[in-house]
């Protein structure tokens, strides 16, 4: 079995298979397809509850991961202040990997894909890929 | 220690996607490169430390992800009996999609890392049960 624990360097390595072998678009069409297929409690929560569902579904995620982060949460905009992402800390500290030089892009099209269908704009900022530090940013559409 | 479970459904997810997008034998490949790359130390433990490195592996992660599971060995075999796999055990408690080919993989890591470090493996299987036997041994030369 491929513990959870070693998921983030499974994922890492499929997306350095398929881009070496079917290009960086593969691995776009694979964020694509995990989006529309897996995502399907996020979805329902941003259905349901819309920010507060976001609020419920990130909370866990991230506890569970053990992230370093904040969240912030208003009627009309949701924020995740991430100030070291676990995946990206694990995929530094492992030296025997290859690290794919595109791998925090995945959180643009994973969750953009779900938000923005009701109603929001999604803006990831990628502030340090070495640190992990990033900002996401979900607001209400005017 | 947290552990995120839906890495599991997330890994189904991936594996189904390579499998109708590309077919089975690119997925064996796949699965052969994160054998290969990911489980690197594991390969180097099992040449020098022999099936103790494999013993400790497989105790830590089914520990850490609350399996039911016993170790033991048949003479110079060592048999990992899952009798509640954590993976299919818990994308069932969520209600993810499980790929139908999802216990394959099992059967084509451990047959790569083995091959790697002079070992063979079987995996016999029941995806529905969510349980498997596995055993592990060294390969006799000529």
């Amino acid at each position: 079995m491929i513990s959870c624990t070693e998921f983030i360097l499974a994922y890492n390595e499929i997306f350095n298979y398929l881009h070496e072998k079917h290009g960086k678009e593969a691995v776009v069409d694979l964020w694509k397809y995990i989006s529309d297929e897996f995502l399907q409690n996020l979805d329902e929560l941003v259905a349901k509850k819309g920010i507060q569902g976001m609020k419920e579904y990130w909370s866990r995620t991230l506890e569970e991961e053990g992230a370093d982060y904040e969240i912030k949460a208003t009627e009309d905009e949701f924020v995740i202040e991430m100030y070291k992402c676990p995946s990206v800390g694990i995929l530094r500290r492992t030296k025997h990997i290859k690290v794919y030089p595109y791998y925090c892009e995945h959180c643009k099209v994973l969750y953009s894909r779900v938000v923005e269908k009701y109603g929001f704009d999604y803006n990831l900022e990628i502030i340090d890929t070495n640190a992990g530090r990033c900002r996401l940013t979900i607001r209400k559409k005017r | 220690m947290s552990v995120h479970k839906d890495f599991h459904g997330a890994l189904s997810c991936c594996l189904e996607y390579i499998y109708k997008k590309y077919g089975e034998k690119e997925l064996d490949m796949c699965l052969r490169q994160i054998a290969r790359n990911v489980y690197k130390p594991l390969i180097e433990s099992l040449k020098t430390r022999g099936l103790a490195a494999l013993e400790e592996h497989w105790r830590r992660i089914f520990t850490i992800e609350d399996g039911e599971f016993d170790l033991r060995y048949d003479g110079d075999v060592l048999v990992l009996n899952v009798k509640k796999c954590p993976a299919i055990w818990h994308m069932r408690e969520r209600g993810y999609r499980i790929f139908e080919k999802f216990c394959e993989h099992c059967r084509i890591v451990n047959d790569e890392i083995c091959k790697a470090a002079g070992y063979n493996s079987s995996v016999d299987y029941d995806q529905d049960a969510g349980s498997c036997t596995q055993k592990f041994w060294r390969r006799r030369e000529g």
